[in-house]
């Protein structure tokens, strides 16, 4: 359940919409692009002055206590801003992962850090607890307690205060913490959008701290957490440029009137309608089913998991396509939400995974 | 004052209306209490004294004043009790038709008795006024307090059941096309109104042409202003789309949410289960079933709000890719057997049936190109494409496969 109203939470939207319109438009974003981090690190201590990076952490630990409909919001707002921060990994699993866990002085510092904007963490590993999964890890922990081995995909790895990397097989998965300053080697990886920071982590008997005390159920918690934030971040996002889209239509004209007035391109506009609203449907019931920790949680999950991925996609390509020419360029906005699209396709699972889940949860049913 | 509060909390109404239920519903038996037998009519006026056939609706006109949730919490305490005859303020298009465009003399006069009794069937469609149904050329004319009916109607159904229709007739052929047209509560039974079923391709007659000759309507049955019918109709259609968009046209075979789909069952009778393609499909066409669910409970919200009645629209689009897609797939898990039908390969004949029936949502209530021109221009407001009998007196547009008859 959610400490937060449902008016505080509208108020705490408007507000975060205001700052993302006033501080986080297309030209911030481009020169944050620029930057080691992909974004204006200023902005996500901003973010943390509003008291957003601890929507989900508990208020004992400095947070305010929300659900995954909070999370949901903010996810929301931030991708249709494109801002290319960790959210998802620092604001919304790991807490989930550290409060499910053993507490310990070390995790609680971690919670009020995440609170206050001074720690990110990214995530990076085998298990379907990495956003983005590395088959090829060779991550292992050592006898003394130190980990070892090398994994790549991880997204914000070059610039984070804490790496957790997660590794093992679905019956027996490890999640450790490294702090960036035990020593291990980043190879940053070039991403096909320009905002984003995947690195591959090279580690050597570096220290770390092992996660303890959680269970199946919680590891599978944090994920279905963070694939429901996705979701909605990927709805908003695919709202966004849809909304740009409708409005070039509205505002070129070809043949003496505007392009949109043509049956060809209102079908399609049509229904890429009704997959943005599909996207929202599906987004808002995951995070409704998580918060009121519903037995269809996880079908829900499944369900917003690939209805906002092939959304997002689907809604993107089409932005493209229905501006023609112009959006073919880099100047335009269009290419920025495609790319974003097609590099969260297989963050926290793939459409093709999220329909075999969901099948599955028919399959078990009565 | 109603006994039932529209400050009460949703379980306090819950308790109400049970409570109400069980003094006057036999649940077991599926009858009034102090009836012996069910009389549609006698029930239905007892719900309507209580004011729960129509609860959304105001005090003065039927209604208990009631919220969009309240009205559902009322729906479910109905159905717990097996009882009928709430929620007419969503399914009974005459009355609803009636309450939002109608006079408050022809809704004192007639929402008593369309509330308890009458059917009502819907006279829009031609056969030259499909697509393009503002196009009508039945016509209504003036004689002392009456009005005199001629044209042909198509696509009715429950036209032999009716005792009203909704009718929509051109009342000024000078007009442009969407101005000259009236809307008028029909009384069906009486002499110059013909019913000849229609033959489908599901093999059902549910629909019916109607022949229209010299046929009457008193003045005062006129939903709405004379000559303004069309923006009246706007109304009753949008709801039948919305009832369109739930699916509850067609032989549905409801699945709940906890239990197991047919077409997963279908797939594991013929052992298709393990085909990942097929996997990957039946997850898909469960998935658009219900997300049209989840986008139909945030469009119920939304409908008390004005403007967005074209919403709803949306919603049967998605029916649309529902219905063609589940038969899709029944067919190829059949595969070959598919080729059947009849009685002895019901499995066959089912996905057949459901494969032809699909076009009744794509077609019927304004076919799915028609439903994206109306998303397009009413809801994300694009620009309407160039109209060439915009403007025009109606009698000099073209119709059908050639130049308009004058009227």
């Amino acid at each position: 359940m959610s400490t937060i109203q449902e008016s505080e939470r509208e108020e705490i939207r408007e507000a975060l919409v205001r700052f993302l319109r006033a501080e986080a438009g297309e030209e911030r974003l481009r020169e944050g692009m620029q930057r080691d981090h992909g974004y204006d690190e200023a902005l996500w201590r901003q973010l943390a002055d509003m008291g957003l990076l601890g929507i989900t952490v508990s208020e004992a630990y400095g947070g305010i206590g929300g659900s995954t409909i909070d999370a949901a919001m903010v996810a929301e707002e931030l991708g249709r801003s494109l801002l290319p921060v960790p959210f998802i990994e620092t604001c919304v699993m790991v807490p989930s992962l550290l409060e499910s866990g053993d507490i310990t002085e070390e995790t609680q510092d971690i919670l009020s850090a995440i609170v206050r904007g001074t720690a990110t963490i990214a995530i990076g590993g085998n298990t379907a607890l990495a956003p983005y999964r590395d088959p090829n890890s060779t991550l292992k922990l050592n006898s003394d307690g130190s980990v070892s081995g090398e994994v790549s995909l991880v997204m914000h790895g070059a610039h984070t205060d804490f790496l957790l990397l997660t590794f093992g097989s679905d019956a027996q998965t490890r999640c450790v913490l490294v702090s960036s300053d035990s020593g291990y080697d980043v190879d940053k990886q070039t991403a096909n959008d320009p905002a984003l920071r995947p690195a591959t982590i090279k580690l050597n008997n570096t220290p770390c701290t092992a996660l303890t005390g959680l269970r199946k159920d919680d590891l599978e918690r944090a994920r279905l957490r963070g694939v429901a934030a996705l979701s909605a971040l990927q709805a908003g996002a695919a709202r966004a440029i849809f909304e740009i889209t409708i409005d070039y239509l509205k505002t070129r004209y070809q043949f003496g009137r505007p392009i949109g007035s043509f049956q060809a391109l209102k079908h399609i506009a049509a229904d890429l309608f009704l997959e943005v609203e599909s996207a929202t449907s599906a987004a808002h019931a995951a995070a409704n089913a998580l918060a009121s920790a519903d037995s269809l949680a996880a079908r829900s999950v499944a369900l917003a998991g690939f209805i906002c991925n092939d959304a997002f996609r689907d809604v993107s390509a089409q932005a493209i396509q229905l501006h023609g020419g112009i959006a073919y360029t880099r100047e335009h906005v269009a290419h920025l939400y495609w790319r974003r699209a097609r590099a969260t396709l297989s963050m926290l699972g793939d459409s093709n995974t999220h329909r075999e889940a969901y099948l599955n949860t028919w399959e078990a049913a009565a | 004052m109603s006994q039932f509060d529209s400050d009460a909390s949703p379980e306090a109404l819950r308790v109400a209306v049970l409570s109400w239920l069980d003094t006057h519903w036999d649940s077991e038996n599926r009858r009034p209490l102090t009836e012996p037998t069910y009389d549609r009519r006698h029930w239905r006026q007892q719900v309507l004294e209580a004011g729960l056939a129509v609860p959304s609706w105001p005090p003065e006109w039927f209604g208990l004043g009631m919220t969009a949730a309240q009205c559902k919490v009322i729906e479910k305490a109905f159905a717990e009790r097996n009882a009928s005859g709430t929620s007419l303020d969503r399914y009974h298009l005459g009355a609803i038709t009636v309450f939002r465009a109608g006079s408050d003399a022809l809704k004192r006069e007639m929402l008593p008795e369309l509330l308890t009794g009458p059917i009502c069937c819907l006279l829009y469609s031609e056969p030259n006024a499909g697509s393009d149904l503002a196009g009508i050329r039945t016509r209504a004319e003036r004689e002392g307090d009456k009005y005199v009916i001629n044209g042909q109607k198509v696509w009715t159904s429950n036209a032999r059941e009716a005792d009203y229709g909704m009718l929509l007739a051109r009342t000024d052929w000078d007009a442009p096309k969407h101005r000259g047209i009236t809307f008028f509560l029909f009384p069906m039974r009486q002499a110059g109104v013909e019913i000849r079923p229609i033959n489908q391709i599901t093999g059902e007659s549910e629909f019916n042409e109607i022949f229209i000759e010299n046929a009457l309507v008193p003045e005062r049955f006129m939903i709405g202003n004379l000559n303004e019918g069309w923006g009246s109709f706007q109304t009753a259609i949008a709801y039948e789309r919305l009832i369109m968009g739930q699916g509850i046209t067609g032989r549905r075979r409801n699945s709940e949410a906890r239990g197991r789909p047919p077409l997963l069952e279908l797939a594991e009778k013929n052992d298709r289960l393990n085909d990942p393609v097929v996997r990957q499909r039946l997850a898909q066409a469960l998935a658009y079933r219900e997300v049209n669910s989840l986008n139909n409970e945030r469009a119920m919200t939304q409908m008390m709000t004005p403007g967005s009645m074209s919403l709803m629209s949306l919603s049967k689009l998605a029916m649309s890719r529902i219905q063609h897609g589940e038969a899709a797939i029944a067919t190829d898990i059949l595969g070959p057997k598919a080729l059947l039908d009849g009685p002895d390969n019901s499995d066959a004949a089912n996905t057949n049936f459901d494969a032809a029936k699909a076009y009744m949502n794509s077609i019927g209530g304004g076919t799915d190109q028609i439903q994206r021109n109306i998303i397009a221009e009413k809801v994300l407001g694009l620009p309407k494409e160039h109209e060439p009998d915009k403007g025009i007196a109606f009698r000099e547009v073209k119709s059908g496969t050639g130049p308009g008859t004058t009227g």
